[in-house]
This record gives C-alpha cells, sequence and structure tokens, in this order.
C-alpha cells in the first residue's frame, strides 16, 4: 500500500473495529435475551462454493414436510412438478403425479359449481388452511408462517431452523413463561415460541431405511428448506464458476493489454 | 479531416456528425497522463447505470406492481424464469455496487478537489445524480413488498408528515390512500421505471460538463500542453477496460456466491401490514443518512438534518476555500478527508444499529461532525493551510518522478 | 475507424508491435464474448417460464353431454379448441367428393394434423372432429356454422366461416379455395381415453408427432 495511504487505512479501520466492537456481543436480530447461545455448529452439503444438495436427505426432508409439518405450514411458492428431475428432487414424473394426486385442490366443474379434484403436478402445494385467518384462529391467533423461503427469511437460515428444530427445552428455574403460553425454544427470540414442538426421535419412518433420530429429522429438513428456498443454487454456483474463471482469463489478457498501450508514454 | 473512407458513414455525419464527434471525444480529447485508478471510478458507474436499466427492463417483464401478488412475481422471477434468478441477482446486487462505485467516485473528487472551478456544475449535476438514484432505489426497494419493503417505506413516506401544515396531507398524497398501499406500490413502480433514464440525462449533462474543461488529475493542476496529455482512446479505453473487468470479478463472486450477503433476510417474509419487524432499516447506502436523521429528536430538524446532508454537498465548490485542488499538497485537509470517511463508515454502523444506549452519542457525535467538517472546517482549512508548493507542469512532475531522484515529499507522486 | 492521431504509434509498431496487437485483439475478443454471454440471459428470460410450460398440460374434456350436430369450445395452451360431435348426414356428405373440389388442400397434404388425423374426416373417431380454432389466414377465431346454405349462399355445405376476412373451411376444418387464409384449420394431439373423454395435448400412445412442427397455427 502506498505509504501515504497507510496511517489513514489504519484510522478508518481502526475506528470501524472501534464501532463493531461497541455493539452487544450477539447478532442484532438475537438481541431480546441475554441468554441466548450460538446456533449449532452443524454443516450440510450444500455449503460452500462447490457445495451441492445431498437428493436423498432432499426426499427425506420432504418426506417430514409431507407428514409432520404441512399440517400446519403452507409452501404456497412450490408446484408438485418442482420435486421431478436433478433440479429437483430427483423424482420421476410418474412419482410426482402420485405425490400430486393424494392431495385435494378447490376446482370449479364445467357448471361453475365448487368441488374438489386430485392436485395435479402443475398445482402448487396445498396448502393445510383456506387463507391466513383461517390459519391464524386455528393456532391460537398466530398463523404458522410459509416456509417456501423460510431460510432465506431468517439470518442464519439453516443453522437457526436446524437450533429451532432441535431446541425445545423445559424452561429454565427462574424464568417466567407469559399467561398466553407458549413453549420454551434456546434459539427462538424471546426464548417462548408458540409452535410445540413438531419433531421427536422416529416421527416418522423414513423410506429409505435411515434411522430418525431428532437430528437426522432436523437436519433432512432443513436441507429440504434449504432447496425450496433457493432452487436455482446448484445452476447458480456452477454458473459462477465459469463466469469467474472466464473473467479471471479476460482480466489477465486486458491487464496485458493496457500495459503495452502505456508501454510508449512516460506515466 | 475525413473520420473514414467509408461512404456510408460519411454520409451520415455529414447531415448528424455523430463520428466526428466520436472521433473527437475518443481520439483528439486530452485528458492528463498521471491519472490514477481512482480515475476508473466515473465509467464504471456509466457500466453500472446501464447493467441496471437492462437487468431492470428484463425484470419489469415479469413483475406484477399489484400489492396481492407483487412479492409471489419476484418469487416466481427467481424460480420460473429462465435465468430469472441471475437477472434478479445481478439488479439486487447492481444497486449496491452502484452505490459502492457512486461513493467512491465522490470521496475522490473530494480528495482531490475535481469539485474547484471551472468543474463547479459538473459537481453538482454529480450530485443531482446521486440524489435521483437515492429515490430510484428506495422506490426499487418498496417493488417486491417484503416486510422490509412496506414498512421502509411507511416510515420514510412518514417523515413528509413533519412539514408544517400541509405534511400530513403531503403523506396522503404520496400515499394515495390511507396507509402504504397498492396505489403507493404502482407509482412508485411508475417512477422506478422512469428515473433512470432522467439519471441517464443528467449523466450526459454530466459527462458534457466533463469535456468542457476535461479531467482534473492526481496533482490538481491544470495541463500545461500536449505534453501532459495523452488521448483517450487507446490509453483510457483500455485503463477502463481492464479496471472493468476487475471489478466484474467482484460483483460476479457476490452475485453466484453470497447474492443475499448484503440483503434483508425480513424481506423475504411477505408484507403484513398488521405486523412490524423488530427493527427497520434501509438498505446499506442509505445508513449513513438515516442515522443523521434520527440523531435528531425533533421530527422536522431530524428531516432538515436528512436533506441537509444532501443539499450541502452542492456547496462544496464555495465552502472549499482552498486556492490548491489536491490533497496531494494540502497537509492539513489530507487528514481531515479521512476523518470525514471515518464519519461516513461510523454514521452507517449507527444507522444499522437501533436506536439506544451508546449509538445514540456515536449518533450524535457522527451527525455533527459531518456538519461540521463542511461548514466549519473547509472554510477554515482553506483560509489558513499553508499548501506545498505545486510542480510546474504535470509532465515535469512525471518526468521527475521518473527520472528517479527523489524531490519533494509530496510534490512528484505522480503515478497513475 | 479513425486513426489513432497521437505522436506514439511509431515506436509502438516496433519489436512489441505484434504482442500489442495479439492482447488488444485477445482483450477485445473476450469482451465481446462477454458481452454476448451477458445478453443471452436478458434474451433467454423472454421465452416461456417453466410454470408457463407446465401449464400447457393436456386436458380432458367429457364429450357424454355433446349432442351431435353441437360444438364445444375448451382452451388448451391458451388457444380455442373446437370439439365438434357431427352427424352422420354430415359424415356422409363429407366422405362424398361432391365439394372437394371447392377445397384448397381437400386430402391433407400440408402438415396441418398428426398422422392418425390424416384422412378424409381429419380426426381419429369420424363423429368427433377436434381442430385449433384459428383462422389461418390472421388468428381469429372462426364461427361454427353446420347449417347448408343461409346467408353464406345456396352452395355453402356448412362449416366455418371467419368473420374478419371471410375465410371459409369444411366441416374437417379444411380450407376452401379463393379464400385468404392459406391452410387447413391444425388438428391438436389428442386421444380417446375412454368412449367418452378425450384428452387434448397429448398423442395416442403409440404415436410421437410434434406439435410444433405444424406449418401454422
Amino acid at each position: 500500500m502506498k505509504p501515504r495511504l497507510v496511517i489513514p487505512a489504519l484510522l478508518a479501520g481502526a475506528a470501524v473495529a472501534v464501532a463493531m466492537l461497541a455493539q452487544p456481543a450477539q447478532p442484532a436480530r438475537a438481541q431480546a435475551d441475554e441468554a441466548t447461545p450460538a446456533l449449532p455448529n452443524v454443516s450440510w452439503s450444500f455449503e460452500g462454493p462447490f457445495g451441492t444438495f445431498d437428493r436423498a436427505a432432499l426426499q427425506r426432508g420432504f418426506q417430514i414436510y409431507s407428514q409432520v409439518c404441512s399440517a400446519c405450514h403452507s409452501m404456497d411458492l412450490l408446484t408438485y412438478d418442482d420435486l421431478a428431475g436433478s433440479e429437483g428432487l430427483g423424482y420421476t414424473e410418474e412419482q410426482v403425479k402420485a405425490i400430486a394426486a393424494q392431495k385435494q385442490v378447490a376446482d370449479i366443474d364445467k357448471n361453475g359449481q365448487a368441488i374438489q379434484r386430485p392436485a395435479r403436478p402443475s398445482d402448487h402445494f396445498v396448502a393445510p388452511f383456506a387463507n391466513e385467518a383461517a390459519a391464524a384462529a386455528a393456532n391460537g391467533g398466530k398463523a404458522p408462517p410459509d416456509l417456501s423461503d423460510i431460510i432465506k427469511a431468517r439470518e442464519s437460515g439453516p443453522r437457526y431452523v436446524y437450533g429451532i428444530l432441535t431446541g425445545f427445552r423445559e424452561p429454565p428455574k427462574g424464568f417466567q413463561m407469559p399467561p398466553s403460553g407458549g413453549n420454551y425454544n434456546l434459539y427462538f427470540p424471546g426464548h417462548v415460541i408458540a409452535m410445540p414442538q413438531p419433531l421427536q426421535d422416529d416421527s416418522v419412518q423414513y423410506a429409505d431405511g435411515t434411522k430418525a433420530t431428532l437430528r437426522q429429522e432436523a437436519h433432512d429438513v432443513v436441507a429440504f428448506l434449504t432447496w425450496a428456498s433457493d432452487p436455482t443454487m446448484e445452476q447458480r454456483k456452477r454458473t459462477g464458476a465459469k463466469v469467474v474463471l472466464f473473467l479471471l482469463a479476460m482480466t489477465g489478457v486486458l491487464y496485458g493489454a493496457k500495459r503495452r498501450v502505456w508501454s510508449d508514454v512516460e506515466h | 479531416m475525413a473520420v473514414s473512407q467509408n461512404k456510408l458513414v460519411q454520409w451520415i455525419d455529414r447531415r448528424l456528425p455523430v463520428f466526428t464527434y466520436l472521433d473527437h471525444e475518443l481520439n483528439e480529447y486530452p485528458t492528463p497522463k498521471n491519472l490514477n485508478y481512482w480515475w476508473n471510478f466515473g465509467s464504471l458507474a456509466g457500466v453500472m447505470l446501464v447493467i441496471m436499466i437492462a437487468t431492470g427492463i428484463f425484470l419489469a417483464m415479469q413483475y406484477d406492481p399489484n400489492a396481492g401478488d407483487a412479492f409471489q412475481s419476484v418469487e416466481r422471477i427467481m424460480r420460473e424464469v429462465n435465468y430469472g434468478w441471475l437477472i434478479r441477482y445481478i439488479h439486487m446486487n447492481g444497486a449496491s455496487f452502484f452505490f459502492i462505485v457512486v461513493y467512491i467516485h465522490l470521496f475522490r473528487g473530494l480528495y482531490y478537489g475535481s469539485y474547484k472551478a471551472p468543474r463547479e456544475l459538473l459537481w453538482m449535476l454529480g450530485v443531482v445524480i446521486v440524489l435521483l438514484m437515492m429515490a430510484t432505489a428506495f422506490m426499487g426497494y418498496v417493488l417486491p413488498w417484503g416486510q422490509m419493503s412496506f414498512w421502509g417505506a411507511t416510515v420514510i413516506t412518514n417523515l413528509f408528515s413533519a412539514i408544517p401544515g400541509v405534511g400530513k396531507d403531503i403523506v396522503t398524497w404520496l400515499w394515495g390512500g390511507f396507509a402504504v398501499g397498492n396505489p403507493t406500490l404502482n407509482r412508485f413502480f411508475a417512477l422506478h421505471y422512469l428515473l433512470p433514464f432522467v439519471i441517464l440525462g443528467v449523466v450526459i449533462l454530466h459527462i458534457l460538463a466533463l469535456h468542457q474543461h476535461g479531467s482534473n488529475n492526481p496533482l490538481g493542476i491544470d495541463r500545461k500542453g500536449p505534453q501532459d496529455s495523452v488521448p483517450f482512446h487507446p490509453y483510457y479505453t483500455y485503463k477502463d477496460m481492464f479496471g472493468l473487468s476487475v471489478f466484474l470479478i467482484v460483483f460476479a463472486i457476490v452475485v453466484f456466491y453470497f447474492p443475499n450477503l448484503l440483503a434483508e433476510p425480513q424481506n423475504y417474509i411477505p408484507a403484513n401490514p398488521m405486523q412490524t419487524p423488530p427493527e427497520i432499516v434501509p438498505d446499506w447506502y442509505l445508513l449513513s443518512f438515516y442515522a443523521i436523521l434520527r440523531s435528531i429528536p425533533n421530527k422536522l430538524l431530524g428531516v432538515c438534518a436528512l436533506f441537509g446532508a444532501i443539499f450541502i454537498l452542492f456547496l462544496v465548490p464555495w465552502l472549499d476555500t482552498s486556492k490548491v485542488r489536491s490533497a496531494y499538497f494540502r497537509p492539513v485537509y489530507k487528514w481531515v478527508f479521512w476523518l470525514l470517511v471515518i464519519d461516513a463508515f461510523v454514521l452507517g454502523d449507527v444507522g444499522a444499529h437501533r436506536p439506544e444506549g451508546w449509538w445514540i452519542v456515536i449518533g450524535r457525535i457522527g451527525t455533527f461532525y459531518y456538519f461540521f467538517h463542511f461548514i466549519v472546517l473547509m472554510p477554515f482549512i482553506g483560509w489558513f493551510e499553508r499548501p506545498l508548493p505545486l510542480p510546474p507542469s504535470i509532465a515535469e512532475a512525471v518526468l521527475k518522478k521518473r527520472g528517479g531522484a527523489p524531490v519533494g515529499a509530496a510534490a512528484t507522486r505522480a503515478k497513475p | 475507424m479513425a486513426d489513432s492521431a497521437h505522436s506514439h504509434t511509431a515506436g509502438a509498431h516496433a519489436p512489441g508491435g505484434s504482442r500489442r496487437d495479439f492482447l488488444v485483439i485477445a482483450g477485445n475478443a473476450l469482451l465481446g464474448v462477454g458481452a454476448a454471454c451477458t445478453v443471452w440471459p436478458l434474451i433467454t428470460s423472454m421465452n416461456p417460464a417453466r410454470d408457463v410450460l407446465a401449464a400447457g398440460a393436456p386436458i380432458d374434456v367429457d364429450l357424454s353431454s355433446l349432442q351431435p350436430g353441437q360444438q364445444v369450445l375448451v382452451i388448451w395452451r391458451s388457444r380455442p379448441i373446437f370439439i365438434v360431435h357431427r352427424t352422420p348426414a354430415e359424415l356422409t356428405k363429407l366422405q362424398s367428393s361432391a365439394d372437394t373440389g371447392l377445397l384448397r388442400d381437400p386430402n391433407s397434404d400440408v402438415l396441418q394434423q398428426p398422422p392418425y388425423a390424416t384422412n378424409w374426416h381429419r380426426s381419429i373417431k369420424p363423429e368427433y372432429l377436434v381442430l385449433v380454432g384459428i383462422c389461418t389466414h390472421l388468428g381469429c377465431i372462426p364461427e361454427f356454422t353446420p347449417q347448408p346454405g343461409g346467408s353464406l349462399g345456396p352452395a355453402w355445405p356448412g362449416g366455418y366461416f371467419c368473420p374478419c376476412h371471410g375465410s371459409r373451411y369444411d366441416l374437417s376444418g379444411r380450407v376452401f379455395s379463393g379464400v385468404p387464409a392459406p391452410y387447413n384449420l391444425p388438428v391438436p394431439p389428442h386421444h380417446f381415453i375412454n368412449d367418452t373423454t378425450v384428452r387434448i395435448g397429448e398423442n395416442p400412445p403409440n404415436s410421437t408427432f410434434d406439435f410444433d412442427s405444424i406449418e401454422q397455427i
């Protein structure tokens, strides 16, 4: 770095450091209660610049969503045929048709009368409640959030959701549960979450025979939810590698060209 | 002199001299030969404007500006439209990178005195561009209709109620209803589509103003003759292309690998008028101004401080009384400039946090210093500072440096 | 385009000259490739999105209440589809070659229909006709006028009349000569999944006809 810039840069860095140290120790989002611990240190196959989805885990996670979570949580942004193929969960068209047909969808017949019909692959995931108000009414006044984007909608999404699913505990001595009720959760801001613990060991029997511990279930359903929030992730990372490599090569050539162009000028 | 042997080119040029004009601007237009890489940021800003307009138009083909559908339409672009995810992430992160580039470009101007005569109007046009960018970005952020879109719009439009007398009517007029809602979203979409083209127009004026007297340079001294300059093409066209390529690497890494690094997770929750998020923050590029707004406990004065912070930039050519342009030769101002940079970062951090505890104190100090810098420090330093001796010309300064013998502390640091 | 008018070119074309040109040309080429690769996703984003393509899935239509002589209109891939239950009298008339001399393409030589509908009734079952109801002239929806004669003149055998520019088709959707429309009305892929239900948009099991290969919708 040029000598004359060193001291200003140090000053700027020092100021930024002071400003950052002055803030509370935990991230601003989880500031409501002092004792929120750091999120669990779990890793997934999709992390990092070369990360990909583990399709077996995605299918197990989808099984959990279908059998447990979908009783209360919608995933409006997904369609059943999103599950098919190599960009999806790896199901065939036939399997997706069968998955869809298990659900009923409201429609009108040719006389304009309201009917129910089996879902098609092009239908969006059938929601458990007809609308937001019905969802809230059935759940103590608060509608369970839609899960299509839940991983993007929370800071440190995968670890946060994993923490919530595995973080239910008995309230510690001296902790006052509010009169409106709730469930104590280590990682939820304020520690009182309306949702009762949804998953335990063996909440489902995995189709592929994997042992369904709570941690395994949480890990798999988070993988599925991460795919649901970001289904184009693998295409994005693949394209990114090509683009960055191309740009590095082009930068090298253009640097050479620039040096050549300027070689005849005192500067 | 003929621009080209091509008959078609000559036919057009005789009737509309675009080719002669381009030839002059590229091949004859004299640019100081000692520009450093801080001078790349103007062309980077132009490229970012083009990228934002291009991606924006293609997004607008798929986006639905209706409150019931907007959030879902953006998610549809991400999930269903061919390369929709790429176009959206480029546009979203492009806004951030556009501001990074423009803020660096602005601070370059402050350091090297690029706002001084005869470039006052050039500078003021630049401030107009920043203002338009801030309005455009604010309205653009509302369009996805997430929690932060809705509540950010609510808070910022409510600012206008501070205006005595007509304030509440203005807010209702802005909203088109009793609160931020569908009418607001629709008009913000219309204006968000319009303003970038207004920016484009002001950018053209900005470049015309620049070409009247040519670029400033790191020494801040005028060109004395052809030995001080090179034609823009090919010297700076290739330097700009190289700089663009480096910039694009950083941009690509963010777009492809950290696309939500600068994003607010709350905005992936559909807008809920019945539920205020725990914190309401604008995107990072508005945080410093947000901090200034919140640091004044009076609503109206806070709004005045916010707008004042931007409008004071218009007055910089007259607030700075120094006869010398470049901070190279201004031993006191050089340090004070960096204090302003630090202040901008500190204010940004203040804006990101809830206004409680130490943050309030730091915010008020930072706000005070910001205005103190422009209103007090700039004029006084200009009057009382003893600048270092200026070199006789750009070419001589470059030769002295290349010649090897170090002459003075500051006079000959003329590396590009 | 323009000559580089500065004084330094002379030196640049000496020993390092060709390497300068190579780097410059290579740099420009890479920039061009980069620009093209950047423009491509923008252009292709305008192609039908995944959900739009998925919405073009086949639809099933129940014909049990469609009386002889009647037509029903359904939508498939945003296009009107005519399904006609032809009477025996109409079929007899179509089979005779009395009116085929009036037609531009009586044998359906032009590819406007799947191979399993390249016959005089242009369908799988003679009594049911399935057509894409878009006039091959400029895209209006022709009117169903099965009654012979009437306002179209005594020689009118019954069929379709397009009100926009007067094109006419018979009850197999074959276009008349001397009208602006150039081709027969298209027949979409279809087959019967049972006696009273037709599936529009899907070929019978032994056919691989690609609807995009027809001459013109």
